[in-house]
């Protein structure tokens, strides 16, 4: 689980062609803006970053943030089957997404975060569209609930092991 | 409104029985420094912070919370699974059973019922925020606490990941009341 079949995240990112933004934030002293004030490219400042599986077990995206208390390293994830190991995938995009979004909510104008965002929203679109048409609906949205009987109720649930 | 993913944040997937860790786990459900509190905390707060930064990022980690409630929720559930009345009773969970069963029910590890006593509002953004932030300190303190109670990786893995969680909220709270007192221009004090 270290390392993705099929994405590499860090390339992604680095590869994108990132535009030389001067608007930001110039709110605090942050390392984010001074990496904006500084005019560092692009592939620098996302070496602050962990790429969405290491920072999904980590809990925590944003290298600077991360303090791993007394653990010597982070527990990986374990997936029991194939099933488990896609929603590991989804897991770490959703959680992404979810650093990215508090991030962004104080950064509004990190042209990088955006598209790392909908880089990842769009992976995440992608593995859950493949995950509910093999194992079942994960939301309300998915094509999985055209089906009979009704799919939403079907286990496992979340909190059931 | 919201919409609902049928998947934990973070899996938890506890195979052994721990009714001590059981018991000391409500406190973050139910206590004071627990997710309720936090996710009830910030979605009352968000609609009196002073601009659209505030608004986003209350509702945001007040949504996030939401399922760290789950989480708590799921650990406490699979750890007293399978549990007799007489296990329950020999590890303080007499007065739990009693009233719910196997149920869980919002209180703190005593048993103290959850009150929304537990978090202020005042309509002044810099009280909330820097509730806020010392809120998510105190969640991680506890946090810590549980990790130095138990060496069953299924529980450690997770209850890291929600510390960790309790780091970066503090640091985007802090960079929101910080925006503010200089969007303001107010000392801080």
């Amino acid at each position: 689980m270290n390392n993705y079949p099929n994405y590499n995240y860090t390339n992604m990112y680095n590869k994108s062609n990132m535009p030389s933004n001067k608007m930001y934030d110039n709110m605090n002293n942050d390392i984010y803006a001074k990496a904006y004030e500084q005019n560092i490219p692009a592939v620098e400042k996302n070496q602050n970053l962990y790429d969405p599986y290491n920072a999904f077990i980590r809990g925590n995206l944003f290298k600077n943030l991360y303090d791993p208390y007394k653990l010597k390293v982070p527990y990986d994830i374990k997936p029991m089957n194939e099933q488990a190991e896609l929603l590991t995938y989804i897991d770490a995009l959703g959680f992404s997404m979810v650093d990215l979004n508090l991030y962004l909510d104080i950064y509004p104008n990190d042209r990088n975060a955006i598209n790392l965002f909908n880089q990842y929203r769009k992976e995440k679109e992608s593995l859950m569209n493949e995950y509910e048409d093999k194992y079942g609906p994960i939301t309300l949205n998915s094509d999985s609930l055209n089906s009979y009987p009704w799919a939403w109720d079907d286990m496992p649930w979340p909190w059931d092991n | 409104m919201w919409k609902y993913e049928k998947k934990l944040e973070y899996p938890i997937n506890i195979k052994n029985k721990d009714l001590k860790m059981a018991k000391a786990l409500l406190e973050q459900y139910g206590g004071p420094n627990g997710e309720f509190a936090a996710s009830l905390r910030y979605l009352n707060q968000r609609y009196t912070m002073p601009d659209e930064k505030g608004y986003a990022l209350l509702n945001d980690i007040g949504t996030e919370e939401l399922a760290h409630v789950e989480m708590i929720a799921t650990m406490v559930v699979q750890l007293m699974k399978g549990a007799s009345v007489e296990e329950l009773m020999a590890s303080g969970l007499t007065a739990q059973y009693v009233g719910h069963d196997h149920a869980i029910f919002p209180t703190d590890a005593n048993g103290v019922p959850f009150t929304s006593a537990y978090f202020a509002t005042t309509g002044d953004w810099n009280a909330d925020l820097t509730e806020d932030m010392a809120a998510e300190q105190k969640a991680r303190a506890v946090y810590e606490h549980l990790m130095d109670m138990t060496n069953d990786p299924d529980l450690l893995a997770p209850l890291s990941f929600l510390r960790q969680r309790e780091v970066v909220h503090f640091e985007r709270f802090k960079e929101l009341r910080d925006y503010y007192l200089k969007k303001f221009n107010q000392k801080n004090v």
